[in-house]
């Protein structure tokens, strides 16, 4: 302030002028995180082995590593025991389903390597995904012709999910029992979680155990916390992980 | 002047933005632990609730210290941003350590303090601009979105380490974690720590008294 230059008693150091240390230190932190937020995907990228691997060895998230975060959106997840797990399919089909596990696994095969992607920016790359093509599942129910959505349920309670009927089609979506080479874990969503891979990972519903067959689309519980149900990756629904 | 007297050190302002800062900076590390850590984020879960608190907090964080900013009140809070600025010889001194210093006397916050408040101030608006990335940007910024997360993230790291200090430094001084509470400090500390600065409240007669307390003091010009 110009009146404690006027003070030259109360100066710290009578004589030199001050540096603007503080403004500097702030415009430095600030401007790092400007090319933080410019450069981050591909430091990201770059980061993801030595990352994930410091990760792993100290047991604590590192930023750019290549590992989940684990969501719940109940106060304990359910942990299914793979034998009593059965997917219900029921709603406006011809003929309602329980598939248990064994069904799944005698059913046509699917495999994706695809990424994992949170909207929030975090993504594991190259994740190993199996199960059944989502579509294929409709079409063993026998979808009535009049039919538009479906509505995807969790075991936590909770947790409920969207898809447009037409999305629904894509080849790349999985009703998911195996995921990172081995099955689903319960953290994961196992032991069946569904892998939407054009969409934003919360439409990957966690603990599937109900799919309602219906002609409206009804919010998830993230999209009522906020985000778009038709959350295409980079918002575009054009880019397909099929080879 | 008697040795025993005290010193005006923090206004009521300077203490309620202070702690409602703190209290919010509290509430973000927590939170900020449970979405992150995956073994708090399985133990809690919560996980709508638990974003909607930590978001909530974030986007109020700035706001005691723009309240602080934006009114009559502001003064001796806008004095001591500006302390937190200038930079004189001794605060560049007072990192060669307490053997090797040259005794040069200090401002009301010595170097090591205002680095730390240059850094906490700097780091709290980076933290709220990447947050706000992460959680309002359109799907289409997701590449954005990713380096906002990754800076985001090495902000937690670094927000914990600086807290941790801040608390530790604090505990160690009662005498100036007692001023953060009743805006008081003893004389004599300020002679050994802050000769400058007491140098300048006998120049501008701001010892400390009942109106000293309630309220900023009145400018320092003579």
């Amino acid at each position: 302030m110009a009146e404690e230059s006027g003070q030259s008693s109360g100066r710290p150091d009578p004589g030199t002028k001050p540096v603007h240390m503080g403004r500097r230190t702030v415009l430095g932190i600030l401007g790092l995180a400007g090319i933080g937020i410019a450069v981050g995907a591909k430091v990201d990228n770059a980061l993801g082995s030595v990352s994930s691997a410091v990760s792993n060895a100290i047991g604590v998230p590192l930023p750019g590593d290549d590992q989940f975060r684990f969501y719940t959106v109940t106060g304990s997840y359910p942990v299914i025991p793979a034998d009593t797990y059965e997917l219900t399919v029921e709603g406006m089909v011809r003929e309602p389903l329980r598939l248990r596990l064994a069904d799944l696994l005698s059913m046509k095969r699917t495999t994706l390597v695809h990424r994992f992607q949170c909207v929030t920016g975090w993504y594991v790359p190259n994740v190993h995904w199996q199960g059944v093509l989502l579509s294929d599942v409709l079409e063993h129910a026998g979808v009535a012709p009049e039919a538009t959505a479906l509505r995807f349920f969790s075991a936590d309670g909770e947790y409920t999910e969207s898809l447009t009927l037409a999305q629904a089609q894509r080849p790349d979506i999985l009703v998911a029992d195996k995921m990172l080479g081995a099955n689903v874990t319960a953290d994961h969503g196992g032991p069946v979680r569904l892998y939407v891979a054009p969409m934003y990972g919360y439409k990957s519903i966690k603990w599937l155990n109900r799919i309602e067959v219906t002609n409206q689309v009804v919010n998830g519980y993230w999209e009522d916390n906020g985000y778009p149900a038709n959350a295409w990756i980079g918002g575009s629904s054009s880019v397909s992980v099929v080879p | 002047m008697s040795s025993d007297t005290e010193l005006a050190r923090f206004d009521l302002v300077e203490r309620l933005v202070h702690w409602s800062t703190a209290i919010m900076m509290l509430t973000l590390i927590v939170t900020g632990a449970i979405l992150y850590l995956p073994s708090l984020a399985l133990r809690v879960g919560h996980r709508g609730l638990v974003e909607n608190i930590h978001v909530i907090t974030g986007l109020s964080l700035l706001g005691p210290l723009v309240l602080g900013v934006a009114g009559p009140w502001r003064k001796r809070l806008i004095k001591d941003l500006r302390r937190f600025d200038r930079w004189g010889a001794s605060d560049f001194d007072w990192f060669r350590g307490p053997a090797r210093r040259s005794g040069l006397p200090r401002d009301k916050f010595n170097g090591g303090q205002k680095i730390e408040a240059a850094f906490l101030g700097a780091v709290m608006v980076a933290a709220l601009v990447t947050g706000v990335i992460m959680r309002f940007a359109p799907s289409s910024w997701i590449t954005w979105a990713t380096g906002a997360t990754l800076v985001h993230d090495a902000l937690f790291f670094a927000i914990v380490a600086a807290v941790i200090a801040h608390v530790a430094f604090a505990l160690s001084r009662p005498d100036q974690l007692v001023s953060m509470f009743n805006g008081r400090i003893p004389r004599s500390w300020a002679k050994l720590h802050a000769g400058a600065w007491l140098s300048e409240v006998e120049v501008s007669k701001g010892e400390v008294s009942e109106a000293d307390l309630a309220g900023p003091p009145g400018g320092s010009s003579p």
